[in-house]
C-alpha cells in the first residue's frame, strides 16, 4: 500500500515539473532560513568546545539592582562576585566557581604593524570549567593569578600574528604597553562562544587598575561548574540566599536596596535578560514559546503558498481520486495518501533545504563577519530539521487532503470543482 | 441485489431546482444482466451512480445486498463498494501515472492483503480480459478497446457480486465495442455476477436479459 | 466588467480566500521590510549637524593612574591629557564629552517646563568639541573659554529642541534648571543645526549640549576627540599612546577612529535589513511562482468558460483583461485588509518612533509591490489562456 503511495507521489512529481519546482523552492528556502536560525542557536547555546561542560555549568552573567528611585541592569563587579558567589565553592554540589571579565579591544604595535586582539583577563579556575585544547604550553594556574604574574595564554591566530607561527611558549608579548610571558597557545575559539572567547587571556590581577576589586556593577561574570546538573536546584537556592543577604550590605544603599539575578543556565540567563522585568525571574518556557510562535509565524507564508498549490494539483486528479473512492477507498485512506506525497515532498524539499544551509553556513565562515566562526550542521539540528519538514508537511497537506476526501465520487469523477 | 425504494434525486443550485430522478422503484436480482435505457440527459448515469453508492438521493432509499447505504458511514460504504461492486467507465478513468498491473490491483489496495496476492489477483483478472502481455504498459501506450478492458479486469479483480457500466462502449468503435460486450457477456454467464450497464445502443440492450428505460427521469416501463 | 467579475470571485470565494490570505500576508512582510528601509533612506538624507571625517576617538579609562594616590583628581589628570593632545603637530582641535557620535549609549532627561513632557539628550561637552565636530551654530553663539567661570550653565540646543520647546520664539537667554534638587540654573547660548548623535540612520531627535566643569563629584567625561590634519598617518596612533602614557603611564586607552564606528554603526542597522530583504525577496518569489501555479490550474479548469466567452465575442484583450481585472481586485482584497491592520498601528504608538510620511509612504510601497508582483504573476497564464482558439477551449473538457 506504501509502495503503490510514494510511487504515485514520484510520478506526480516528475509529471508536473513546474508544480513540483515551486513547491520545492518553497520548501527548501523556507527551511534554508530556520536551518541556519537553527544553526545559530545551537552554536550558542548547545555545548560545544571549549564550553563542553555547558550542560552543568551555571552562571551569573547579569544583576538587576533597584531602589525606590532608582535602577540599573549591568554585569556584576568583581568584588560582588567575590565576595559572594566565589564562596559557593564550599558547596558540596560546585566542583569549581570562576570569575572573569568579558574580552576587550587591545592594541599592540609588532614592527610598525598594529595588531588588534581581544584581551580577557580570568582567574586560574577558569581553566578548568572550560576545556580549551592547547597546541602548546598549558594554562596559568590559580597561584600565578593571586601572584599577578604576568602570564598569557594566546590563540593560534594571535601566535601567528605576534610569533608568525614559531612555537610561543616562554616568548613575551607586549598588550597595550604591558609585557606578558606567553604560558599557552590554544585553537581558535569562535566569537560567539561568549563566554569562554578572546585572543588573549591573562590573569585579572595584572589589570592596571585594581580599583575592580571593590566593584559591585561592573564587567564581571561568573560560572558554577556543578558536579551534576542534579545540583542545579541546590545551587540556584543558595546564590538566592546569598543575594538576600547581600542586600543589606549594599555598597549604595541610599540609591538601591535589592539586588536580582540568579544562577543560570545560557538559555536561563537569556530568558531573563530578555523576558524579566528587572531580572527578577527567568522563564525559559515562555522564551521557548516565543520562539516557536517566530517559527510558526514564519511558516505562515510559506504554509499557505504550499495548501494553494496542493489543492491546484489535488484537483487536477480528481479523476483519480474518484477512481479509488468508487473502489473502495475510505476518506481516510485518501487523506492519507495524500498527506503521505506531501510529506514526500516536503522531506525532499527538506533535504535541499540543508544541502542549501550548509552552503550558506560554509560562506557566513569563511565571509568573516564573525571571527573564527565555526557555524555547521550536526546531528541534532539534522533531527530539528526533518522535524520542522514533517510538521510542515503534515500542515500543508491536510487540509487540502481533506478537502478532496470530502468530495462525493460523482463529483470527483466528473472532476468538477468543489 | 441492489433494489431501489421511491428514489427521487434533484440538483440544487441557488436558483433553480432540475429533477434528475423522480420516484424509482426496482430491483435487480443476483445473476441478471440488465440495461438502462433513454436519451441522454434522462438521469440513467445518475442512476447507476446511486446504485453504486457515488451519489447520494435526494429522497427514497437504496440498499445493496441487504444494507440501505443511508445508514452507513463513510467508512462501511467504502467496504460495500470495495467488496461487492465494480465499476466500468465510459471515459475509462485509468491512473495515467500507474502501469496497467498496479490500476488493477487499485480495488485490493484497500483490503488485507499482501502484495504477492494481490499482483497474483490482479495478473488472473487481466488474464481473463486477454491482457495479460501488457501488465507492464502505461494506459497511454494502449488503444481504447486495450484500455476499457483494462478497466474492466480492475472492476472484477475484487470479485465483486454487481458490476455496474456507464456506457462502457460508448468511447469504441463498434468493433471494439462487440469485444467489450462478449466480454461482459461471459463474466455474466461463466461467473455468474450481476451487471447493470447503461447505454443508449439498442443493439447492445438487446443483448441483456432486460431493459429500464428512462425518460426525463422517470422510469417508463 | 468589474462587477461581473467581482461576481466570479465571490462564486469561487474558497480558493480565493486562500490567495486572499497569501497577499494579506505578503503584504504585511513588504510592509515592515519597506517602512524599515525608507525609515532608514529618509533619515540618512537628512543633515547630520557634524563632521565625523578625520576625527578620531579616545576612550580612556583613568582609574588606574587615579588610584596611585599622590592626590590627583581624574579631572585633573583628564584635562593634562587634553593639553598634551593639543601640542602634537598633526592635532587640528581637541574636544571631550560624555558620549560620542555613532555610541549607543545615551542620557536623556526630561522636562516640563514648556507645559508639555519633552524628553531630550544631554551631553556634556568641553568648549572644543565645536570644533573637532565643526558643529554650525545658526543662533546666539556656542561655548568660549570663559563660560567656565559663569554662575549659571550655560547650554547649547539644537534646532529640533529649539522648535519643540520654544517654537519659533528665540531661544537664545531663556534659562531653565535640571528637575534634581538644587541644581544650577542652564541658560541656551546658542542654537545649532540638528545634531543626530546616533548617525545618519537613526531619527532625528531633540539635542542638548552642556559646557562641561570638572567637579569633585561628578563623574569625569570618557571620551576625548581629536581631529586630525587631512592626510594624517594610521601610524600616528603609536606616537599619540606613547605620549599619553608619559601623562598617565597606569590609565587605560582605546583608540577608535569615527568613521570605524560609523561603519560598526551603520553594519548593525544595515545587516538586519538586508537580511530582511533576502528573506522577504525569497518569501515574495515563492508566492508569486505559487501564483503562477494557482492561477495557470484554474485556467486549465476554467477552459470551457474561456473558450465560451471566445464563442460569445470576447477578444484575446477581453479575455486577458478579464481575467488580470479579476487577479487585481482579488490583490486590492488583501491589500485592503492588510491597511486596516496596518492603520492601527499609530493607535499603539508607533509615531513616536516612525514619523506619519514613512508610514505611509510604507503603505505605498508595499501596495506597489504587490499589485506589480501580482500582475507579473497573471500575466503569463492570462496570455496562455487568450491564446487557446475557441473551439479547443471549449473542446478541452
Amino acid at each position: 500500500m506504501l509502495g503503490n503511495y510514494l510511487k504515485i507521489a514520484v510520478k506526480v512529481l516528475l509529471r508536473r515539473k513546474f508544480f513540483t519546482f515551486i513547491s520545492l523552492f518553497g520548501i527548501s528556502v523556507s527551511l534554508l532560513v530556520l536551518l541556519v536560525t537553527a544553526a545559530l542557536l545551537d552554536h550558542v547555546f548547545a555545548p560545544h568546545a571549549p564550553e563542553v561542560r555547558s550542560d552543568r555549568t551555571l552562571g551569573m552573567y547579569m544583576i538587576s539592582m533597584q531602589g525606590p528611585h532608582a535602577s540599573g541592569n549591568s554585569q556584576p563587579g568583581y568584588g560582588f562576585l567575590d565576595r559572594w558567589v566565589r564562596p559557593m565553592a564550599g558547596m558540596a554540589e560546585v566542583e569549581t566557581v570562576s570569575i572573569f571579565r568579558g574580552a576587550q579591544r587591545r592594541l599592540s604595535y609588532v614592527d610598525g604593524r598594529r595588531i588588534e586582539s581581544y584581551l580577557k583577563q580570568t582567574d586560574g579556575e577558569f581553566w578548568r570549567v572550560y576545556s580549551f585544547d592547547f597546541l602548546e604550553g598549558g594554562p596559568f594556574l590559580p597561584d600565578d593569578e593571586k601572584n599577578a604574574r604576568a602570564v598569557a595564554v594566546i590563540n593560534e591566530t594571535t601566535r601567528q600574528r605576534f610569533f608568525g607561527g614559531a612555537p610561543a611558549v616562554g616568548r613575551g608579548l607586549t598588550v597595550d604597553g604591558q609585557r606578558f610571558r606567553v604560558v599557552g597557545v590554544v585553537k581558535d575559539v569562535p566569537f560567539l562562544r561568549f563566554l569562554s572567547f578572546s585572543d588573549i587571556w591573562v590573569p585579572t590581577s595584572t589589570s592596571r587598575s585594581q580599583a575592580y576589586r571593590t566593584d559591585w556593577r561592573g564587567d564581571f561574570q561568573a560560572v558554577l561548574l556543578a558536579r551534576d546538573r542534579s545540583g542545579f536546584p541546590a545551587i540556584k537556592r543558595e546564590l538566592a540566599a546569598r543575594l538576600r543577604q547581600a542586600e543589606k550590605q549594599m555598597p549604595e544603599r541610599d540609591l538601591f536596596d535589592h539586588i536580582y539575578g540568579g544562577a543560570d543556565t545560557l538559555f536561563e540567563a537569556t530568558a531573563r535578560a530578555l523576558l524579566s522585568d528587572g531580572m527578577r525571574e527567568t522563564h525559559p518556557e515562555k522564551l521557548l514559546a516565543l520562539m516557536l510562535t517566530g517559527m510558526a509565524f514564519f511558516l505562515l507564508l510559506p504554509t499557505l503558498n504550499l495548501v494553494n498549490i496542493n489543492l491546484s494539483r489535488i484537483l487536477e486528479r480528481s479523476s483519480e481520486i474518484g477512481v479509488r473512492k468508487a473502489f473502495g477507498a475510505s476518506s481516510g485512506a485518501l487523506i492519507g495518501q495524500l498527506v503521505i506525497e506531501n510529506v514526500v515532498l516536503t522531506l525532499i524539499g527538506g533535504a535541499i533545504g540543508l544541502v542549501l544551509a550548509a552552503a550558506v553556513l560554509a560562506g557566513i565562515n569563511a565571509s568573516g563577519l564573525v571571527p573564527y566562526a565555526q557555524f555547521a550542521l550536526n546531528f541534532r539540528i539534522f533531527l530539528q530539521g526533518l522535524g520542522i519538514a514533517l510538521f510542515f508537511g503534515l500542515l500543508s497537506g491536510i487540509y487540502p487532503a481533506w478537502r478532496m476526501s470530502k468530495l462525493r465520487p460523482v463529483q470527483a469523477l466528473q472532476g468538477r470543482p468543489m | 441485489m441492489i433494489r431501489l425504494d421511491k428514489v427521487s434525486k434533484m440538483y440544487r443550485t441557488e436558483r433553480i431546482e432540475t429533477t434528475a430522478l423522480d420516484n424509482i422503484n426496482f430491483a435487480v436480482e443476483p445473476g441478471e444482466f440488465i440495461s438502462i435505457m433513454g436519451p441522454s440527459g434522462c438521469g440513467k448515469s445518475t442512476l447507476l451512480n446511486l446504485m453504486g453508492l457515488l451519489d447520494e438521493p435526494t429522497s427514497g432509499q437504496v440498499a445493496v445486498d441487504g444494507r440501505t447505504a443511508e445508514r452507513l458511514s463513510d467508512r462501511e460504504m467504502a467496504r460495500l463498494r470495495n467488496e461487492r461492486i465494480g465499476f466500468v467507465f465510459q471515459q475509462f478513468h485509468l491512473i495515467s501515472d500507474l502501469s496497467v498491473l498496479d490500476n488493477v490491483e487499485i480495488p485490493l489496495l484497500y483490503r488485507r492483503m499482501s502484495g504477492r496476492e494481490r499482483s497474483q489477483a490482479a495478473l488472473a483478472a487481466l488474464d481473463r480480459v486477454g491482457l495479460s502481455s501488457r501488465t507492464r504498459h502505461f494506459p497511454s501506450q494502449l488503444s481504447g478497446g486495450q484500455q476499457q478492458r483494462v478497466a474492466i479486469a480492475r472492476a472484477v479483480v475484487g470479485r465483486p457480486k454487481v458490476l455496474l457500466a456507464d456506457e462502457p462502449t460508448g468511447n469504441l468503435d463498434s468493433q471494439m465495442g462487440d469485444e467489450i460486450m462478449d466480454i461482459l457477456e461471459s463474466l455474466n454467464r461463466e461467473e455468474g455476477t450481476t451487471i447493470v450497464m447503461v447505454t443508449h445502443d439498442p443493439r447492445l440492450a438487446e443483448r441483456t436479459h432486460r431493459t429500464v428505460r428512462l425518460f426525463d427521469g422517470r422510469q417508463v416501463q | 466588467m468589474i462587477r461581473h467579475a467581482l461576481r466570479l470571485i465571490w462564486n469561487r470565494k474558497r480558493s480565493n480566500a486562500l490567495i486572499l490570505m497569501e497577499i494579506f500576508l505578503s503584504f504585511l512582510v513588504v510592509f515592515v521590510v519597506a517602512t524599515l528601509g525608507i525609515f532608514y533612506w529618509d533619515n540618512y538624507r537628512r543633515p547630520l549637524g557634524y563632521d565625523y571625517r578625520d576625527v578620531w576617538g579616545l576612550e580612556v579609562d583613568l582609574r588606574g593612574e587615579a588610584e596611585k594616590g599622590a592626590g590627583f583628581q581624574e579631572s585633573e589628570i583628564f584635562e593634562r591629557l587634553l593639553r598634551e593632545i593639543g601640542s602634537l603637530a598633526p592635532v587640528e582641535a581637541v574636544g571631550a564629552g560624555f558620549s560620542v557620535p555613532y555610541e549607543n549609549s545615551t542620557q536623556t532627561e526630561s522636562s516640563d517646563e514648556s507645559g508639555r513632557l519633552l524628553t531630550y539628550e544631554v551631553n556634556p561637552v568641553t568648549e572644543g568639541i565645536g570644533g573637532v565636530l565643526k558643529i554650525e551654530t545658526v543662533r546666539g553663539r556656542w561655548f568660549e573659554p570663559g563660560d567656565a567661570a559663569l554662575a549659571w550653565i550655560p547650554v547649547v540646543i539644537d534646532e529640533d529642541l529649539a522648535h519643540a520647546w520654544f517654537g519659533s520664539a528665540d531661544p537664545v537667554g531663556r534659562t531653565f534648571r535640571k528637575a534634581t534638587a538644587n541644581a544650577k540654573e542652564r541658560r541656551v547660548i546658542g542654537v545649532v543645526r540638528d545634531f543626530r548623535r546616533s548617525g545618519e540612520l537613526s531619527a532625528t531627535s531633540n539635542y542638548l549640549l552642556e559646557l562641561w566643569r570638572p567637579t569633585a563629584r561628578e563623574a569625569t567625561l570618557r571620551n576625548i576627540l581629536i581631529r586630525l590634519r587631512p592626510g594624517t598617518p594610521a601610524a600616528f596612533e603609536q606616537e599619540l599612546l606613547t605620549r599619553l602614557r608619559g601623562v598617565a603611564r597606569d590609565a587605560d586607552f582605546e583608540v577608535r577612529t569615527l568613521a570605524q564606528r560609523r561603519e560598526e554603526s551603520f553594519r548593525s542597522r544595515l545587516v538586519p535589513l538586508v537580511i530582511g530583504l533576502v528573506v522577504a525577496a525569497f518569501l515574495l518569489l515563492m508566492v508569486g511562482l505559487g501564483l503562477v501555479g494557482v492561477l495557470w490550474q484554474n485556467l486549465i479548469r476554467r477552459t470551457r468558460e474561456v473558450g465560451l466567452r471566445r464563442a460569445a465575442g470576447a477578444s484575446r484583450a477581453g479575455v486577458r483583461g478579464q481575467i488580470l481585472i479579476e487577479q487585481l481586485l482579488i490583490s486590492t482584497l488583501g491589500i485592503a485588509l492588510a491597511m486596516i491592520l496596518a492603520l492601527q498601528l499609530p493607535l499603539f504608538g508607533v509615531t513616536r518612533f516612525v514619523s506619519p510620511e514613512v508610514l505611509a509612504a510604507g503603505l505605498l510601497a508595499a501596495a506597489l509591490t504587490i499589485y506589480l508582483l501580482t500582475t507579473v504573476c497573471a500575466l503569463y497564464p492570462s496570455w496562455m489562456a487568450s491564446r487557446l482558439p475557441p473551439a479547443e477551449a471549449l473542446r478541452y473538457e
